[in-house]
């Protein structure tokens, strides 16, 4: 590309100056933003975390997980025992419980060796066998009535920051990860794991590294989650309808997508607690109904859409935002060729 | 002793019941390559089915058997052709189809959520508590009935699969989908009675499984996933090796009421599912499943 790009430590201006800026008024929403607002956005900054973390391993290498709660569980129970045990800070709790998850997830290796609808059943397993064992594993969970968490220094304010914070970080890393070496192997995996193979990209190496590197974060996530809430439950945190959620806020987004889990998670916040107010008998079959409908006529959630109108508006214009790429790799652009309906290439 | 024979005979008549799980959801990812999500929803539907049959019309579980395999049947044929039949298909299966039936599956708890309230219900019949003895112990005559139809199943499907046209065109779309155009078999056709055989089979199993076993709309997620164990392990197109499979799981999960807690029994189809992927991969039997 002859085109020069001002860029800041390789990173172009384009991506880093509207990241930092969206940062910066996040930061300063405390100001504004009553409690119950507050709490909304906090959770929905927790939950893109977590979706971005999924969306390594379902979009890029291509494995969708229904059993991600495992990990969120994990880190949370772990980080919660770490501050109801010893003096630790809480930040270094949530760093315990994400390795904690992310060695768990490196244990589920035999899950790896399992590709596409084989890997997704496993992990429907792993979660159920997880919340079985932790919802009756009282000495460590307290079973059934839960854990109650000591009160964080500097209360809701000082957590919202590091939600923040860890959110931003799940950003830079997804984008990193994007661009990388390590996430073209990874989408090379997904697009065909025997030609992968072929130019020495190990499908059950990089996956064990995406799904340890994505355990840990969705177990950070987990972690601050407890923390915020300060009361959790096995069937909460390891719940079925906590795994089918990474999945949702992903489809919802824009699966494989850097900014679509991003959105995702914050549509799927908002949803979920309009539901739940309203239609709590409903949800699950509504977020089944979306998904059905998603799949069916648009595989990349908002993003697709969003290109899609993009496009319409500026045919042949400037190219998508550089922060959404596709999942495709660089043979495709984004939402090229009407043809593939599908999620994979 | 007699204990263990008495687990041995349970685990006999439990590998019926996972076997008729199982057959479905090989049948359907043999032939359209697709490993159908929704199957463990479909088992729970037939067994509100059943129930709602017994409770409502007083008719006998076993009687319901020709009402829900209809009803499942269609299910299925229209599930093929309202939705999975738009999306691509693959070696892998790709995952918008895993994703799609996923929602089929949330869609039908919540159905059952909404009709049935989430509390457990069970197929009580007049005769859910006899038994006849049998080598010195004692065996419910609903376990046997059980196994009677888990065994007139695979003889069923084999007779369809190899003596009629209607088999051999579903056995030549699994082999090779675009020859079968060349020579004038509708594929689609073909197709969507497979999935509706599929889905009418794990609509079986579930009215059977609502007989021995409490469900509530939460079910499903363990019968996938022992389904699933059956067929890996089994491999596809065996029906000896479907058989043994499902054997082989209920017995290690009745014997291992032995040494774990009863809550840990769930988890053995998992431990199951992993040592079977590590011990061997390509299953026991017929053709492999994976890779």
């Amino acid at each position: 590309m002859s085109r020069a790009r001002r860029s800041l430590a390789g990173i172009p201006l384009r991506a880093a100056l509207p990241f930092a800026a969206a940062v910066g008024a996040l930061a300063l929403l405390p100001l504004v933003l009553d409690p119950y607002a507050l709490n909304l956005v906090t959770l929905a900054l927790v939950m893109i975390a977590g979706a971005l973390a999924w969306n390594w391993m379902g979009g890029f290498a291509g494995q969708v997980s229904f059993g991600h709660a495992a990990m969120f569980g994990i880190g949370g129970f772990v980080a919660a025992r770490l501050l109801l045990a010893t003096p630790l800070p809480a930040p270094l709790a949530w760093l315990a419980g994400g390795l904690a998850a992310g060695i768990f997830a490196l244990g589920a290796h035999p899950t790896l060796r399992l590709r596409g609808p084989y890997f997704s059943i496993a992990t429907i397993g792993l979660g159920e066998a997880a919340r079985l064992v932790f919802t009756y594993w009282e000495r460590f969970t307290g079973g059934a009535s839960g854990l109650s968490l000591p009160i964080v220094a500097g209360g809701k304010e000082a957590l919202y920051s590091w939600a923040l914070a860890l959110a931003a970080a799940a950003v830079a890393a997804s984008w990193g990860i994007r661009r990388s070496r390590f996430g073209l192997q990874l989408l090379a995996i997904k697009a065909d794991v025997e030609a992968a193979a072929d130019v020495g990209v190990s499908a059950t190496l990089h996956q064990d590294l995406v799904f340890a590197l994505s355990g840990a974060v969705v177990g950070i996530a987990g972690g601050l989650y407890a923390s915020y809430f300060s009361f959790i439950e096995p069937n909460d945190l390891f719940g079925f309808d906590r795994s089918i959620s990474f999945v949702l806020m992903c489809v919802i987004g824009g699966v494989g997508t850097v900014l679509g889990p991003v959105l995702g998670a914050i549509v799927f916040v908002i949803l979920h607690q309009l539901l739940l107010a309203s239609y709590p008998q409903l949800y699950l079959g509504l977020y089944g109904l979306l998904l059905v409908l998603i799949i069916l006529f648009e595989p990349l959630g908002i993003s697709g859409l969003a290109l899609r109108v993009a496009r319409r508006l500026g045919r042949g214009g400037p190219p998508p935002a550089p922060l959404v790429t596709s999942a495709a790799g660089p043979a495709s652009p984004p939402g090229a060729g009407g043809g593939g309906r599908g999620l994979a290439p | 002793m007699a204990r263990l024979l008495d687990l041995a005979i349970s685990a006999v008549l439990l590998a019926g019941l996972y076997a008729t799980m199982a057959y479905g959801l090989g049948l359907v990812y043999g032939v359209l390559r697709v490993v159908n999500l929704a199957h463990g929803g479909v088992i729970m539907a037939g067994a509100y089915l059943g129930w709602v049959l017994h409770g409502r019309l007083r008719l006998d579980p076993y009687l319901s058997i020709p009402l829900v395999l209809v009803a499942t049947y269609a299910f299925g044929a229209l599930l093929y052709r309202g939705l999975v039949r738009h999306l691509p298909r693959g070696a892998a299966g790709g995952p918008a189809s895993l994703l799609l039936l996923f929602g089929v599956w949330l869609v039908l708890r919540n159905a059952a959520y909404l009709l049935f309230t989430g509390d457990d219900q069970a197929i009580r019949t007049s005769y859910s508590t006899h038994a006849v003895p049998f080598l010195g112990t004692w065996v419910s005559v609903n376990r046997l009935a059980v196994l009677g139809i888990a065994l007139v199943i695979p003889v069923a499907l084999h007779l369809l699969l190899h003596r009629t046209y209607l088999g051999k065109a579903i056995r030549a779309a699994a082999q090779n989908a675009e020859s079968c155009t060349l020579v004038g078999v509708d594929v689609e056709r073909v197709y969507t009675v497979t999935f509706g055989l599929g889905t009418a089979l794990a609509g079986l199993a579930g009215v059977l499984s609502a007989t021995l076993f409490a469900f509530n709309p939460a079910s499903g997620a363990g019968e996938l996933l022992k389904s699933f164990v059956v067929v890996v392990l089994g491999g596809l197109g065996s029906v000896v090796g479907t058989a043994v499979a499902a054997l082989i799981l209920a017995t290690v999960e009745v014997f291992a009421i032995l040494v774990l807690p009863s809550y840990l029994t769930a988890a053995v189809g998992f431990v199951m599912l992993v040592i079977v992927l590590v011990v061997r991969p390509g299953g026991l039997f017929g053709q492999r499943v994976l890779g």
